[in-house]
């Protein structure tokens, strides 16, 4: 939208540095900041228990987040990984709440965000449908789909297994914190060192170059929606693991976090641009919020209107370039 | 045939075939409904979806300015709630103050959407993000007020809601007169057309000469204000103000205009077509309840709705 208007009034070079610097640790000097400053409010901050309950809590959200970060990188955007995360919840521990189920429960999860995944990409590419519509369409269609399977009710249990997987400790490390860890390094690996991930970046950063120079764009894209359906579910389960119960909200509000997240962790909504170990920076901020603002027994109206707060702040550090 | 006629079969068919899809669906809903069920016939449940869908219309029209310029107001859902629990608030069910406190929820709703246009403009964030943490932050601000229903109305307020001129409903009589006349501004105005502009290509607006700046923070402006007489007229039909009344608005006012055939990147459609878009998703809601479809697949059909007009405009996707 400004490209030009920008070039017209270019800022002074040392200027665009101290952005740059300001861009590049912004996100984990805010980080340290809010731990050092939530430290001195609340003793009870860096208690073990807190600590790990913080860590329990990120995961969840983390493997949301890294699905939503290679949908932006490709200037898309999933609102519907909330809705994703609730049906496959619901639908997939229906069946049955045994341990020697898991690998079908898993399966089964994994297939509806596959199929929501697929839907959005091909939506989004072949019909070139708007991503906030058709991750939105999709979103309600679910939640309607699930209201019917479950009239309203879900009736499934959590396998004890997912039970401990979403809330135990390994020697103070969460089995799900683990988790989110190594999907985390695969997915960065395939961004970074791939073929596959540099197309995501220049398919993100000009889809017409990207066309120009033979990549398959469409496809590009379909499997970043598939990865964060995939995601999604997968995350779902683990939350459930966590709650312990299965209701039909599980992960509500996760789509704006998610995307919250990764914006404030510096993946640019206009495309090509972010990492996924910046928007779990943002993730992890998100979480750290909340924690210290529940310690610091401010009410939950309170830690709304800080998120609002943050959210501008954080996205307005990321001065876009250009826009699509 | 008139000449008129054939100019408005030629816009209706060519120029704008989204419409005509619309209208056609609007008139299958109708005669299905007619068919369905007795009591869907009567008037008084026709006045009633056109009772039940004026908030929708209100918003959405604010909702359209901002898509027609390539953005989107997030923050509406909330506005809505701090508006009405402020006003009922405010008014306590006194007159005078009532005055009041309509003069300070419009000026309020118009406040916000200046920081939003500001915040887009000066912070040069996605609209999206913006008004989403607008929308956030006066969901804390509103529960900050009150954590339940607030205030009360004086007697009669609720002539806004349920009071009939010439047999319409008055609040859809507004909203009707309200939405022709943004049709004629957008159409007829030099600012409207500017709007127009600064959605399709805000660049080479912004090289011609074009207030693109003023463009984005009038439409922001005018969103937060129409959440706002949104929230006036819910207030009227609920009696008192709640601090979750707006919630489910943010995303259903995007549906209409969507479905109306107003493209989100901006630049095309009309809020001739989001007025349409309303009408048909509160009727086919009204029908859906005749047929005793549950809420359930409702929203399925909802969703379904969406995805498919989204598909049919690309097709058909045409400068105004």
């Amino acid at each position: 939208m400004s490209r030009i208007s920008e070039t017209l009034v270019a800022s002074p070079r040392n200027m665009i540095d101290v952005r740059r610097l300001a861009q590049s640790y912004g996100i984990h000097i805010a980080l340290l900041t809010l731990i050092l400053i939530s430290a001195i409010l609340s003793p009870a901050f860096l208690s073990a228990g807190n600590v790990s309950n913080m860590l329990l809590q990120i995961a969840p959200l983390g493997i949301v987040v890294v699905g939503q970060t290679l949908v932006i990188l490709v200037r898309g955007l999933d609102l519907s990984v909330a809705s994703v995360m609730a049906t496959a919840a619901a639908v997939a521990t229906s069946f049955s709440g045994q341990n020697g189920d898991a690998a079908t429960i898993v399966m089964v999860a994994l297939a509806i965000g596959l199929l929501t995944g697929l839907v959005n990409g091909l939506l989004v590419t072949k019909r070139n449908v708007s991503p906030f519509l058709a991750t939105l369409a999709t979103m309600i269609v679910l939640q309607g789909l699930r209201f019917a399977y479950t009239q309203g009710a879900p009736s499934g249990n959590v396998p004890p297994f997912f039970r401990a997987v979403g809330s135990q400790l390994f020697y103070g490390i969460p089995y799900n914190l683990m988790i989110m860890g190594v999907l985390a390094i695969i997915f960065s690996v395939i961004l970074r060192r791939s073929t596959f991930g540099r197309k995501v970046y220049i398919t993100g950063g000009n889809p017409i170059t990207a066309r120009l120079v033979g990549i398959n764009a469409d496809r590009i894209t379909i499997a970043c929606y598939l990865a964060s359906g995939a995601l999604a579910a997968l995350a779902g389960l683990v939350l459930s693991g966590f709650v312990g119960v299965v209701d039909n909200w599980v992960g509500r509000g996760f789509e704006l976090d998610s995307i919250v997240a990764a914006v404030m962790g510096g993946v640019a909504l206009s495309g090509g641009r972010g990492t996924i170990a910046g928007a779990l920076t943002g993730a992890t901020i998100l979480v750290v919020v909340f924690n210290a603002a529940l310690l610091l027994g401010l009410p939950i109206e309170f830690q709304i209107l800080i998120k609002g707060i943050i959210i501008i702040i954080a996205a307005a550090f990321y001065v876009r370039r250009s826009e699509a | 045939m008139t000449a008129f006629a054939q100019s408005t079969y030629v816009y209706l068919t060519k120029r704008q075939s989204g419409l005509f899809i619309v209208l056609a669906l609007i008139i299958a809903l109708l005669l299905l409904g007619a068919v369905v069920s007795d009591r869907f016939r009567t008037p008084a449940n026709l006045m009633n979806v056109f009772e039940q869908s004026t908030a929708l219309a209100l918003v959405s029209l604010g909702q359209s300015f901002a898509i027609l310029t390539g953005g989107i107001d997030l923050s509406v859902g909330s506005m809505i709630s701090l508006a009405s629990v402020l006003l009922s608030g405010i008014s306590g069910g006194d007159p005078a103050s009532t005055a009041f406190a309509i003069c300070m929820v419009m000026a309020l709703g118009i406040a916000v959407g200046l920081v939003n246009g500001l915040a887009v403009i000066w912070l040069r964030v996605h609209p999206l993000i913006v008004t989403l943490g607008m929308g956030a932050a006066l969901q804390g601000a509103t529960l900050l007020y009150t954590l339940g229903p607030a205030g009360s109305m004086p007697l009669g307020f609720d002539y806004l809601a349920y009071g009939r001129l010439f047999g319409m409903p008055v609040g859809a009589l507004i909203t009707i007169m309200l939405f022709v006349a943004a049709a004629a501004f957008l159409r007829h105005t030099v600012f409207g057309r500017h709007i127009y502009a600064v959605g399709d290509d805000a660049t080479a607006a912004e090289l011609m000469g074009l207030p693109r700046r003023t463009v984005l923070l009038f439409v922001y402006a005018f969103s937060g204000f129409m959440a706002a007489l949104a929230a006036i007229f819910l207030v009227a039909r609920f009696g008192v103000g709640q601090p979750y009344t707006g919630q489910n608005f943010t995303l259903a006012s995007i549906t209409p205009v969507v479905v109306g055939g107003t493209m989100l990147r901006g630049g095309r459609g009309g809020v001739i077509g989001t007025l349409l878009g309303v009408y048909l998703i509160s009727l086919l809601n009204n029908v859906m309840n005749f047929m005793d479809i549950s809420s359930h697949f409702q929203m399925i059909v909802q969703g379904l709705i969406v995805m498919l007009a989204v598909s049919i405009y690309i097709e058909s996707k045409r400068k105004i």
